[in-house]
């Protein structure tokens, strides 16, 4: 976990114990379990239809749970209460901004609904990216910038719990690394993040711990280091030059044998590349739930 | 919210239409059926001693009056037009009259005047100096009315346009603008935020309420049809606005897509404009007109401000048309919650 900085939480900033959520005969959400501490980054991966949306949904407001509970700094989520609003951001996947405003008109119309009378959206515009292009309309914004206006508005009211969809969907690499140092630097000052997203590069870089969510239940929760830790296996793939063709060879790590025919193929001439082959957690993900995470 | 709405109503085709339709739908009927480019004809005075000349044009009407202080003035005024005739009223022009002396009356005509102007106003000088002079006229004219009697259809054209001006703005505005944030998901983004649905609905009422009063009240005047009692139609206004502004959030709210927001405007389209038919054609029978909802709210806007009746002949229309907008409150409120519903199950 990151420090935290500027909280005067105490406790989780969010607390889920055995939510449930049903679609008529459809169980979506099967009683989950998890908290999120003010500064942490909790990656929320699962492929489509898992449950994650919905229990979003559930945690800002826009759903009343159909069982268990969930609390947001404290407050709970199945009472109509404005102030859970009032101190969360959400970014959804959909662009859903206002097309005919500029970009700071709409940080500026959003910023009312919180009461914030003078907003620093110039500002904010300047954290992502956009200051440049406060005045011009929404519309003119390409996918990219109106993904950072996403974020931008997300900030607005300087959240202390954070809700990110799919954040740097669609962005070129340099803007996505850009939007992930923002991310950071929100949990930093001791924001709470829950992240949902199927770039398991992301997740891995971001999350300080991650949920593996399939078909309504979490099947794992951990750091991602300690995932790879307990379901990955130590190994390195070796390519060798053999007559005209190539040969692989894979030696698992914690082998003695292997160790000896690791320092021999070293020296070796017909030795081409040597690589550890790490788990990732998409790899996991299949491992646990078997199916991958984008369907 | 509402000026956010406002704010951005100007870069929407729509709200430029609804503030557009009435004045060219206004232009349009005028031109077609009434007198709006056929002005008064034009009479300037110079009344040196107060004759009774002066107060009976002005209380005869149809004829549009200025009255200036000198002679001078009024042959520039003539010279350029800005009237069609002038006319110097001598002190003791009255009592010269009635004693038979058959004093002298100048009349400037400007050149550039209608003839017909100039033969109205003829006539009328004529006709009032006789009256001044009481003496009786030569024959006696009986006047015979050929075709029905009524109303002239520019006035019964007065509630299409009314309807129209508080439907467009006050209905179309708010249910395309509660459908615009539901297409493009604003809404939900506005509902993580503290804003509540009734919020929101109810700054998209005001709205239409709002658009819907003004571009009445622009029509009403646009057709010299606003009454002789201002807070009678300002009341009976307001309540065709908010009547308006509810039926838009219903049609909003139930309707999906802009597709299908049109066809429900357009089939829903009868339901509404279904009792102007009726000023238009006053032999049909009109209790059929009180069977749409919304006669009883164009209804007292006719009765007070085209006719004349104050709020007192009109209470029973206004009841009726308070307790149909309770019951499409309820409904707006069973929508809210099933658009809420909606949007939390949307995948």
């Amino acid at each position: 976990m990151r420090a935290t900085k500027g909280t005067t939480m105490t406790g989780p900033a969010i607390s889920v114990s055995g939510l449930r959520f049903t679609y008529g005969a459809l169980e979506a959400v099967k009683g989950i379990s998890f908290d999120v501490a003010p500064g942490e980054i909790l990656g929320f991966l699962g492929p489509n239809g898992a449950g994650k949306s919905t229990t979003i949904k559930m945690l800002t407001g826009q759903l009343r749970p159909s069982g268990g509970g969930a609390r947001v700094l404290g407050i709970d989520v199945s009472t109509d209460d404005p102030e859970l609003q009032a101190r969360i951001g959400v970014c959804f996947e959909e662009k859903n901004l206002y097309l005919n405003m500029s970009a700071k008109e709409n940080l500026e119309f959003f910023a009312s609904l919180y009461g914030i009378k003078d907003p620093d959206a110039d500002g904010v515009l300047r954290r992502v990216g956009l200051a440049d292009r406060a005045s011009d309309r929404v519309k003119t914004f390409s996918k990219g910038m109106r993904q950072r206006m996403m974020i931008s508005r997300a900030f607005i009211n300087s959240p202390d719990v954070l809700f990110l969809d799919e954040p740097t969907d669609g962005l070129d690499p340099a803007t996505a690394a850009a939007i992930r140092t923002t991310i950071q630097e929100e949990a930093d000052r001791g924001v709470a993040v829950l992240l949902t997203t199927h770039d398991m590069f992301e997740a891995d870089q971001l999350s300080d711990r991650v949920a593996f969510l399939n078909a309504g239940e979490i099947v794992a929760l951990d750091t991602p280091e300690n995932l790879k830790l307990r379901y990955g296996s130590r190994s390195v793939k070796v390519r060798l030059r053999e007559g005209d063709g190539i040969r692989e060879e894979t030696w698992p790590l914690d082998d003695a044998a292997a160790a000896t025919r690791l320092g021999a193929l070293m020296t070796s001439p017909d030795l081409l590349t040597m690589h550890t082959e790490e788990a990732t957690l998409e790899h996991i993900f299949i491992r646990l739930t078997g199916r991958g995470l984008a369907g | 919210m509402l000026r956010k709405d406002l704010a951005l109503g100007p870069r929407s085709p729509l709200f430029l239409y609804a503030i557009t339709l009435p004045v060219v739908l206004t232009a349009v009927f005028q031109l077609a059926f009434g007198s709006l480019f056929e002005p008064e004809p034009r009479l300037a005075i110079v009344d040196d001693g107060g004759s009774a000349l002066t107060a009976a044009v002005q209380d005869r009407g149809g004829i549009e009056l200025t009255v200036l202080d000198g002679a001078a003035e009024l042959r520039r005024a003539v010279e350029a037009n800005d009237v069609d005739v002038g006319l110097v009223l001598p002190a003791g022009f009255d009592e010269a009259v009635r004693s038979g002396e058959q004093p002298p009356l100048e009349l400037y005509v400007s050149g550039e005047s209608y003839a017909s102007n100039r033969a109205i106003l003829s006539v009328t000088i004529l006709d009032l100096v006789r009256e001044i002079e009481g003496g009786t006229p030569p024959v006696a004219v009986q006047l015979r009315q050929s075709g029905e009697a009524g109303l002239p259809l520019a006035i019964r054209l007065v509630p299409v346009l009314v309807m129209y001006a508080l439907f467009v703005a006050g209905a179309f505005l708010p249910a395309s603008s509660l459908v615009d944030e539901k297409v493009h998901g604003t809404l939900t983004a506005l509902l993580v935020t503290p804003a509540r649905m009734s919020e929101i609905v109810t700054a998209k009422a005001a709205l239409g309420a709002l658009m819907a009063f003004v571009m009445s009240i622009v029509t009403l005047l646009l057709n010299d049809s606003l009454g002789g009692n201002w807070p009678d139609v300002l009341a009976v206004v307001l309540l065709g606005a908010v009547f308006a502004s509810l039926l838009g959030l219903i049609i909003g709210l139930l309707a999906k897509d802009g597709a299908m927001l049109f066809t429900i405007m357009k089939s829903s389209g009868i339901l509404l404009f279904g009792p102007v038919i009726f000023y238009l054609f006053p032999d049909w029978p009109q209790w059929i007109a009180r069977i749409f909802p919304t006669y009883w709210a164009i209804d007292p806007i006719w009765r007070v401000a085209v006719l004349g009746d104050g709020l007192g002949d009109v209470w029973g229309s206004m009841v009726i048309a308070v307790g149909l907008g309770l019951v499409l409150v309820a409904v707006v409120v069973r929508l809210s919650r099933r658009t809420l519903a909606q949007l939390g199950t949307a995948a």
